[in-house]
C-alpha cells in the first residue's frame, strides 16, 4: 500500500467537489409550466356584508381643528341654498375671510444715485395694495365677483374668532358687536374674474396703513367679503404689499412685503350634527366613527357554499381585499364639495375616550381616497369604497400582525384636519344606503395536483 | 482532514431527500424516485445491487460486508434538463447531495455497521395557470401558482456480515424522513380590481414517516461470478402535516421491492454486470385511482474496463444503460425513464479489489416519458469515497 494513508490521496477529490458543487449549485431552476392537471386552482369569491353583519354602531363627532389652521379662507355670500339646504335654510352660507397684517419692514436695501447699494431704514410708506389669490377651481362662481375688502375696528383673535364671536377661547368669549365681523370700515374693492386671472389687488390708502403699523393695536385687520349672492370663493392667500419711498433714493418708489400675521375665515351658520347621515372633513373638521366586527363563519354566497360547503370558516390570509363602502348623500350644498375631498380611515386606539382618543397610523396608504365633488350632489348615491383589507385581518387575528392588540373602532376622517369647509357626507347606518363591507376571499382547496 | 469529512458529511446530511430528480412526473403521487446514486453504479446503468467490489450501497445491505476500514462517501448530482408538456416546453436544473453512506466495520466478528441516508423520491416543480374567475360579476384574471417542493429520504442502519470468503449476508432497517413543501399563490389582476387587492398566498408543510427493513446476501460462487439479490420491505408512509397546516395524516403503501444482480467476468479486465427491479405498484394503497404504474420491472446493465491498473491504483472506464419503471404516472400513461451513462473511477488506493480512496464520475443521458410529459435530461454524478479517516 501506499505510504501517504489513503484519505490523504483522497482528499485530493475534495476541493474539486466542492467547486462542482458551488459552481453548478447555484442557479437552480425548477420545472414549470402552465397546466390545469397540475394547478386545479383555489376558490376566490366577492362577499358583501350589509352594516347588520359587521356593524354595530356609528356615531359622528365634530370639532376637530379650526378654521384658522387652514392656508386659506372661504368669502361666500347667500351660497347653498335651496331645497336640500337643511342646515343653511334661506339665508344662505355667509362667509369672510379675516386677514391680520403684522410688522412692516424696518429697512430695504435701496441703490442710491452713485448706483451703490445701501439699507435704508428711514422708510415712507405711501400706500398698499392686499394681493388675494384664489383657488380658481375650489371656488363657485358664475362670473366675475366684487370683492371687498373692510377695516377691522374691533380687537379680534385671529386664532378663535368666530362669526359670532371677535374672541372665542377657553375662558374669554368676547361676541362682535355686529356678528360677522363687528363693525367695519370700508377700505376698497376690486372685481376678480376667474377668467382673467387667480389674484385681485385692493389699494389701501396711507391712513390705513399707517394707522395698521401700530402692531399692539389688536383691532387692526382686513376683512374680505362679497356682495355677490350664490358665490362661494376659496382664498388661497392674501399679501399686503406696501409702497415706500427711500429717503436714499426718492425718485424711486419701492415694494415691500408685509408680515402676514393672522389668516381665518369665520361663517354662518355652523353646520348642526347630522340626524340621518355620516360626515367626513369641515372646518372644524367632522369625522365618523364605526364599530365593525367582521364575521368568522360565513354562509354565502351560493357559489361560496357549493364550491367548499357552508358554513365556511374564514381566516385573515384568506382575505385578499376587504373594503368599506359608503354610498354618497347630498346634504346641505353650502358645504358640499366643490373640489376633490380626500378621506382616510385610521383605528381609534382608545375607544373609551372618544372623540379625544389617539388614532392609529392611515389604513388607506400614502394616497387616501379621493372623492370627487359630483358625487355628493343631488341625487348622489354613489358607491365609495375605503381599503380596511389590514384592518379586517387584523381583527380576524385577533391582533396585529406585529401582536398589538387591535381597536374594532375606526374613524373615517379627512386626511388631513381641517381640510376645507366643505364635507363628505354619507348614508348613515339605518337607511338603504348604510355602509357595506366588501370581502373578496380565496381558498386554496384543491389547488395543485400533489398527493 | 477529519473535520472536514465531517463538515460534508453535515452539508449533506443537511438536505434529507432532495435528490436531482425534479420532474412533473407522479405530480398527483409521491414524485418521482431518486434512484441510484452513486457514481459508479449510474455509470453502470446499476439500479444499486449486484457490483462486484467492496462497497457501501444504500440499496445492497450486504455490500459492505468485506470493508476492512471505516469508510465514508457521498455523492453530488448537478443535473441539466428540459421537459416537453403538449404544447410547452421547458428547462430544470440543480444541483443536489441524494447520497451519503458510512461503514464501520467491526472485525472481531467480520461484520460491518452501515449506516446511509439516500434520496428516494422526490417532488419538485411549479405549475402555474391564469384563468378568470368572477368576482361581484366581474369576470377577472387571475395567475395561479403552486408550487412543491421537498421529497421523503431513508435514514437506514444496517449490519453485513461476512460468511467466509464468498458470501455474505446483510440487513438493515429504515425510516423515511423528510419534508414536503407546498405553496399556493394567487394574484389578481390589478387592473380589474385595483392595487388594493393583495395576492393570496397559502403555505403547507408536510413531513414524511414510516419503517423499512431490507434484507440481502451477496455470493461469489465462482472467482468469475458475482451475485447479489435484496428484498425492501416498507410499512406505510406517512405524510403528517406541519404544525401550521390543516389536514389529516395521509397514507401511503409502499410495496416491497425485490433486487438482484450480477457481474460476470469477461476477461482480466473487463467485467460485465446486470441488475433487475421488480415493484408492483399496481395494489398500492393511498393513492388516487389511476395514479400508479402497472409496470413492475426495472433493468440496467452495463460494462466496466480498467483501462489503467497499477498496483496500488486504478482507472475503471464504464458504459451503462438501464431503464427503469417510475411508480407514478403523469396521467394515464405508464411511464418510463431509460439512461445511457458513461463515467470512469478513479481508484486512488486499490489493494486486492478493496478501494479505500475512490472517486467516481459519471454522466448520463436520460429520458422519461408518461404521454404527454416527456423530460430529457443530462445528470452527472460524483461521488467521492474514503476510508480510513
Amino acid at each position: 500500500m501506499n505510504n501517504r494513508p489513503a484519505y490523504a490521496l483522497a482528499a485530493r477529490g475534495l476541493p474539486a467537489i466542492i467547486a462542482v458543487a458551488a459552481g453548478t449549485g447555484c442557479g437552480e431552476v425548477l420545472p414549470t409550466a402552465s397546466s390545469n392537471d397540475l394547478i386545479q386552482g383555489g376558490v376566490a369569491v366577492e362577499v358583501t356584508l350589509p352594516f347588520t353583519d359587521f356593524g354595530t354602531r356609528a356615531r359622528v363627532y365634530g370639532g376637530f381643528g379650526r378654521a384658522s389652521e387652514l392656508p386659506g379662507g372661504f368669502i361666500a355670500h347667500d351660497f347653498g341654498t335651496g331645497p336640500d339646504g337643511r342646515d343653511v335654510g334661506e339665508q344662505g352660507l355667509e362667509a369672510a375671510t379675516l386677514l391680520r397684517f403684522g410688522r412692516y419692514p424696518g429697512f430695504v436695501s435701496v441703490t442710491d444715485t452713485a448706483g451703490t447699494n445701501r439699507p435704508d431704514s428711514s422708510l415712507t410708506f405711501l400706500s398698499g395694495r392686499i394681493l388675494a389669490r384664489f383657488d380658481t377651481l375650489s371656488s363657485v362662481l358664475t362670473g366675475p365677483v366684487e370683492v371687498i375688502a373692510h377695516a377691522i375696528t374691533e380687537p379680534w383673535d385671529g386664532i378663535s374668532a368666530t362669526w359670532e364671536f371677535a374672541v372665542d377661547t377657553v375662558g374669554l368669549r368676547v361676541s362682535w358687536s355686529l356678528p360677522g365681523g363687528g363693525v367695519v370700515e370700508e377700505i376698497g374693492s376690486s372685481i376678480w374674474d376667474p377668467e382673467e386671472g387667480d389674484t385681485l389687488a385692493i389699494t389701501v390708502d396711507s391712513a390705513r396703513i399707517a394707522s395698521w403699523a401700530d402692531t399692539a393695536d389688536l383691532s387692526r385687520g382686513v376683512r374680505l367679503t362679497t356682495r355677490v349672492a350664490g358665490v362661494r370663493l376659496q382664498l388661497r392667500s392674501a399679501l399686503l404689499w406696501l409702497k415706500t419711498l427711500p429717503s436714499i433714493n426718492p425718485d424711486t418708489t419701492i415694494q415691500v412685503l408685509a408680515d402676514t400675521e393672522a389668516t381665518t375665515f369665520i361663517y354662518d351658520p355652523i353646520p348642526r350634527p347630522p340626524e340621518n347621515s355620516l360626515r367626513v372633513g369641515g372646518a372644524p373638521a367632522w369625522r365618523t366613527v364605526l364599530d365593525i366586527d367582521p364575521p368568522r363563519v360565513l354562509h354565502g354566497p351560493p357559489e361560496l357554499c357549493e364550491a367548499l360547503g357552508c358554513p365556511v370558516e374564514i381566516n385573515p390570509e384568506q382575505i385578499s381585499y376587504a373594503g368599506l363602502r359608503f354610498t354618497t348623500f347630498a346634504e346641505s350644498p353650502a358645504f358640499a364639495p366643490s373640489d376633490t375631498l380626500t378621506i382616510d380611515m385610521r383605528t381609534v386606539l382608545v375607544p373609551d375616550i372618544l372623540p379625544k382618543s389617539p388614532l392609529g397610523p392611515p389604513t388607506t396608504g400614502f394616497a387616501g381616497v379621493v372623492l370627487a365633488p359630483e358625487w355628493f350632489s343631488p341625487p348622489a348615491g354613489h358607491v365609495v369604497e375605503v381599503p380596511v383589507t389590514g384592518l379586517v385581518r387584523d381583527l380576524l387575528r385577533g391582533e396585529t400582525s406585529d401582536g398589538d392588540p387591535v381597536s374594532n373602532s375606526v374613524a373615517l376622517l379627512s386626511r388631513f384636519e381641517p381640510l376645507s369647509i366643505e364635507y363628505a357626507s354619507f348614508s348613515d347606518v339605518r337607511s338603504v344606503g348604510a355602509p357595506r363591507l366588501r370581502l373578496i376571499l380565496n381558498f386554496s382547496s384543491g389547488s395543485g395536483g400533489g398527493g | 482532514m477529519k473535520r472536514t469529512l465531517i463538515i460534508l458529511a453535515l452539508v449533506a446530511m443537511a438536505a434529507p431527500g432532495r435528490a436531482s430528480g425534479q420532474s412533473f412526473l407522479g405530480f398527483r403521487g409521491l414524485g418521482v424516485p431518486v434512484g441510484v446514486a452513486d457514481g459508479r453504479s449510474v455509470a453502470l446503468g446499476n439500479l444499486g445491487i449486484g457490483l462486484r467490489q467492496v462497497g457501501l450501497s444504500a440499496s445492497d445491505p450486504a455490500a459492505a460486508a468485506h470493508i476492512l476500514l471505516p469508510s465514508v462517501f457521498v455523492s453530488m448530482q448537478p443535473m441539466w434538463g428540459d421537459f416537453q408538456l403538449e404544447e410547452q416546453s421547458g428547462t430544470t436544473r440543480t444541483t443536489r447531495f441524494p447520497l451519503i453512506a458510512i461503514g464501520y466495520p467491526v472485525l472481531a466478528v467480520n461484520g460491518t455497521v452501515t449506516l446511509s441516508l439516500a434520496g428516494f423520491l422526490e417532488q419538485r416543480w411549479v405549475g402555474h395557470t391564469t384563468r378568470m374567475v368572477n368576482l361581484g360579476g366581474i369576470e377577472v384574471p387571475v395567475d395561479d401558482r403552486f408550487t412543491t417542493d421537498g421529497g421523503t429520504s431513508v435514514a437506514r442502519l444496517g449490519w453485513a456480515q461476512r460468511l467466509g470468503a464468498r458470501f455474505s449476508v446483510g440487513a438493515a432497517v429504515g425510516t423515511y424522513v423528510g419534508r414536503l413543501d407546498r405553496e399556493f399563490g394567487r394574484t389578481l389582476d390589478s387592473l380589474v380590481v385595483g392595487s388594493d387587492v393583495r395576492s393570496y398566498e397559502e403555505a403547507s408543510s408536510w413531513h414524511y414517516g414510516g419503517y423499512t427493513f431490507s434484507a440481502g446476501f451477496g455470493a461469489d460462487p465462482h472467482e468469475l461470478i458475482h451475485l447479489s439479490g435484496a428484498l425492501e420491505w416498507s410499512g406505510n408512509l406517512k405524510e403528517s402535516p406541519g404544525e401550521d397546516t390543516g389536514g389529516a395524516e395521509n397514507r401511503y403503501d409502499i410495496p416491497m421491492r425485490l433486487l438482484w444482480g450480477a457481474t460476470g467476468r469477461l476477461s482480466e479486465r473487463l467485467h460485465l454486470n446486470t441488475s433487475f427491479a421488480y415493484q408492483d405498484w399496481s395494489g398500492a394503497g393511498g393513492f388516487q385511482a389511476g395514479v400508479v404504474s402497472g409496470k413492475t420491472l426495472s433493468y440496467g446493465a452495463g460494462l466496466e474496463w480498467q483501462m489503467v491498473r497499477r498496483t496500488t491504483r486504478g482507472f475503471p472506464v464504464r458504459l451503462g444503460y438501464r431503464r427503469v419503471v417510475p411508480p407514478f404516472r403523469y396521467l394515464a400513461a405508464d411511464p418510463v425513464e431509460t439512461a445511457w451513462s458513461l463515467g470512469f473511477g478513479v481508484n486512488l488506493v486499490e489493494v486486492d479489489g478493496v478501494r479505500y480512496g475512490w472517486m467516481d464520475v459519471a454522466i448520463e443521458r436520460a429520458e422519461r416519458s408518461s404521454s404527454p410529459l416527456s423530460e430529457n435530461f443530462w445528470r452527472a454524478t460524483v461521488s467521492l469515497g474514503i476510508t480510513r479517516f
